[in-house]
């Protein structure tokens, strides 16, 4: 079905409770529907399989409207259904819960619980998710009359209060891992309840590294934005300018010549190779495997060095502007980039073999933490660690964007679900990128670099995709007109991908959750210092990161 | 304090722990909201381009083990008592080492409503290596300045720094 035909189809299914319906761009289709009909619009979405839930945006019109909005995004293809829902801007703006239908809106909704003040009716639970605990009750940081005075932190409380689920009896322990870990990357809290050795639920904390990047970009303006958001995450830092430049260009209806294109789809397959061994080395060393994490750690110093070279930085590349890329491609780098996608092609091809041959490794992956095609889509699993279980959710496939049209790439996808296959996925993913940079290498469209962008973006709203190395990456981006965003909504991959860990631990040995864990990659990384079980006396054992990860490792021994 | 006063022993000991101290450093990684790009770079001096272990330097799971604290990134609200309990966990003499212009000055994300500033506001910092994120040559350069600082026996900066605050119980 192509976009069109789409988006008909979404129109049909939601007549019924349609109040409003408009297209406010070609590929989007934009419902108003009142919050009493947000379940039953959902669940015909649901049945019908119209794609899945990619976002919900939460929006403050402001004090003079004295109205929200939360916005429902629902991906299908290239084609997105916004479900549109306005609340007055008081205390009891509630809607009703639909994680039961779809089990990862429960981050999302409690995200939109923190950050803008909607009452969530029904969910299972209110923790909060992002800001501290001592975060003032009624006090929303997303609300456009928010200022940071009012944030003080509550007399008596702390900024994180563990929750202590200290009542446990029999075999049952609880064990929390997180925030703080030896290894890289950000922190996370975890516990995780277990009987024995086997894990009887588990839960999360995240927010240790938030830092309220979406509110800092409403007072920046469009330029200062960029750099604000490559440095959300410094894995992927080219996915978030370039979701953020073709958001702002699709806004400014400004459209990107083809050779900036085909360097940004460059770039980002370069870092694509860069996060993907990145990942390889740290789940090998959850594994206790720490030769192949030292292998792709050098080996990925050959992928730093070409971006280096192009780019001009490790990291945080900025390769992009508005309306095009700062660097070009020369002969030199030309040549330079083949020589390293060489070397780095016959080194991927070995890791293949290693990961799929490897007895102990395959000991730890091999069967852990399955994922089937059903379940991939029930909990809304994106990227990488869907398409290990056959679920194609590639939005360079799916709704090319970019030099992808001109460039397409084919998606790697695999059928066991399990730890091994998101390996192979990730492998051959690399692969295909090697494959993908040397075709734009030796058919670079020739023109400028850059376009002109006006200063002032013109009023609208858009909706920008971008596949990074995790998975599906949604920028939503509201412009009133002026030289700032009014409103800049992220939902990042991992979000959507906790449920993946979450769900599979359970029933599952304790030694296998740092590998559950590293298998999704998770951009917020949340290993950990102190370990604690609990026993029933009270009395607590203290574990570190390192001795759990040994405890795996010599589990499997045997 | 005047070594020549002090015994033989004394002295000699204090000599042998300084070069036992210098060629063993346990580092603990902390991260105090930082985007991974630091992160990622501190673990790139570890592996075999850069290797730091060739100095001896050693990454470590448990603060309790470690001498060295190297924090990344702009310290916010839920991590900042992280932080603090991670130091105090630390055993003296204990040195830090703030990695990343967030750390330094909040960089980026100051102002930020979750963002409290520089991990020195936090606890004392030995070394600050600046950058967005520092290269690891860099990070490398950052150690030695330590290891050199440790060799001489002048006192560390943050011993003249402010005594932190006490830990929440």
């Amino acid at each position: 079905m192509n976009i069109e035909q789409n988006l008909q189809k979404a129109e049909q299914l939601l007549t019924v409770w349609n109040k409003e319906a408009t297209h406010p761009e070609a590929n989007r289709l934009d419902v108003s529907i009142s919050a009493g009909n947000l379940r039953p619009a959902v669940t015909a979405l649901h049945n019908a399989h119209w794609g899945y839930l990619s976002a919900i945006t939460g929006l403050d019109l402001g004090p003079a409207s004295g109205e929200m909005e939360a916005l429902y995004h629902f991906c299908n293809g290239a084609a997105i259904t916004t479900l549109r829902i306005r609340l007055p801007r008081t205390h009891d703006a509630s809607l009703p819960t639909i994680e039961d239908i779809i089990p990862p809106a429960t981050f999302f909704e409690r995200e939109l619980h923190e950050m803008l003040g909607f009452k969530i009716k029904g969910a299972k639970s209110s923790d909060r998710l992002f800001i501290p605990d001592d975060w003032p009750e009624d006090v929303y940081p997303l609300r456009s009359d928010f200022s940071v005075e009012q944030a003080k932190p509550v007399e008596g409380r702390h900024a994180n209060e563990l929750p202590d689920e200290g009542v446990v009896g029999g075999n049952t322990f609880v064990v929390p891992i997180g925030p703080q870990h030896p290894a890289l990357k950000e922190p996370g809290h975890f516990e995780f309840t277990v009987d024995g050795e086997i894990v009887t639920a588990a839960r999360m904390r995240l927010g240790y590294a938030h830092r309220g990047i979406e509110k800092a970009a409403e007072s920046r303006n469009w330029i200062q934005n960029l750099y604000l958001f490559e440095r959300i995450c410094g894995i992927c830092s080219h996915t978030h300018s370039l979701a953020y430049s073709l958001g702002v260009e699709q806004l400014a209806k400004v459209e990107v010549t083809a050779r900036a294109q085909a360097i940004r789809e460059l770039v980002a397959g370069l870092e694509r190779i860069h996060s993907h061994l990145l990942w390889l080395g740290v789940a090998a060393h959850e594994a206790g495997f720490d030769t192949l994490f030292m292998y792709s750690w050098r080996d990925r110093e050959t992928v730093m060095n070409l971006l280096e070279q192009i780019t001009g930085n490790r990291v945080n590349y900025s390769a992009n502007v508005l309306g095009g890329v700062k660097c070009d491609i020369g002969l030199e780098q030309a040549t330079a980039v083949k020589d390293g996608l060489n070397y780095l092609e016959t080194r991927i091809r070995h890791y293949l073999e290693v990961v799929t041959t490897d007895t102990m490794f395959l000991n730890r992956t091999r069967g852990v933490g399955t994922i089937s095609y059903v379940e991939a889509e029930e909990f809304g699993l994106l990227g990488p660690t869907a398409r290990a279980s056959g679920l194609v959710r590639d939005v360079r496939v799916e709704a090319p964007y970019g030099a992808y049209k001109h460039f397409p790439i084919s998606a790697v996808t695999e059928t066991n679900g399990d730890l091994e296959a998101r390996c192979v996925v990730r492998l051959n993913e690399l692969l295909v990128s090697c494959f993908a940079i040397r075709t734009i290498l030796d058919n670079l469209p020739e023109g400028p670099l850059t376009v002109k962008m006006p200063r002032k973006i013109p009023a609208g709203e858009t909706i920008s995709r971008v596949e990074a190395p995790r998975g599906e990456l949604f920028y939503y981006i509201k412009s009133s007109g002026g030289e700032n965003p009014a409103r800049v909504h992220i939902r990042t991959p991992s979000l959507c991908n906790w449920v993946s860990v979450l769900e599979k631990a359970v029933g599952r040995q304790l030694a296998d959750a740092p590998m559950l864990i590293a298998g999704m990659d998770p951009c917020f990384s949340c290993n950990d210092r102190m370990i604690t079980t609990v026993d029933q006396n009270g009395s607590r054992q203290s574990w570190s990161w390192k001795e759990l990860r040994a405890y795996g490792i010599e589990y499997y021994k045997k | 304090m005047n070594i020549n006063n002090d015994p033989l022993w004394v002295t000699v000991a204090k000599k042998v722990r300084t070069w036992a101290r210098l060629n063993s450093i346990c580092a603990v990684h902390f991260n105090s909201g930082s985007c991974n790009g630091c992160d990622i770079e501190i673990l790139a001096t570890l592996t075999p381009r850069y290797d730091v272990e060739r100095f001896g330097i050693k990454l470590e799971g448990s603060p309790r083990h470690a001498d060295v604290l190297i924090v990344t990134g702009p310290v916010t609200r839920q991590a900042r008592e992280r932080l603090l309990r991670t130091y105090e966990q630390m055993p003296e003499p204990k040195f830090v080492i703030s990695v990343g212009s967030c750390s330094i000055s909040g960089g980026v994300f100051k102002g930020c409503y979750n963002v409290g500033g520089a991990v020195d506001e936090v606890v004392p910092v030995d070394v600050f290596i600046p950058g967005c994120p520092p290269r690891p040559e860099a990070i490398v350069d950052g150690i030695i300045q330590l290891l050199t600082h440790l060799k001489e026996g002048s006192p560390r900066p943050s011993q003249i720094n402010q005594p932190i605050e006490e830990i929440p119980a």
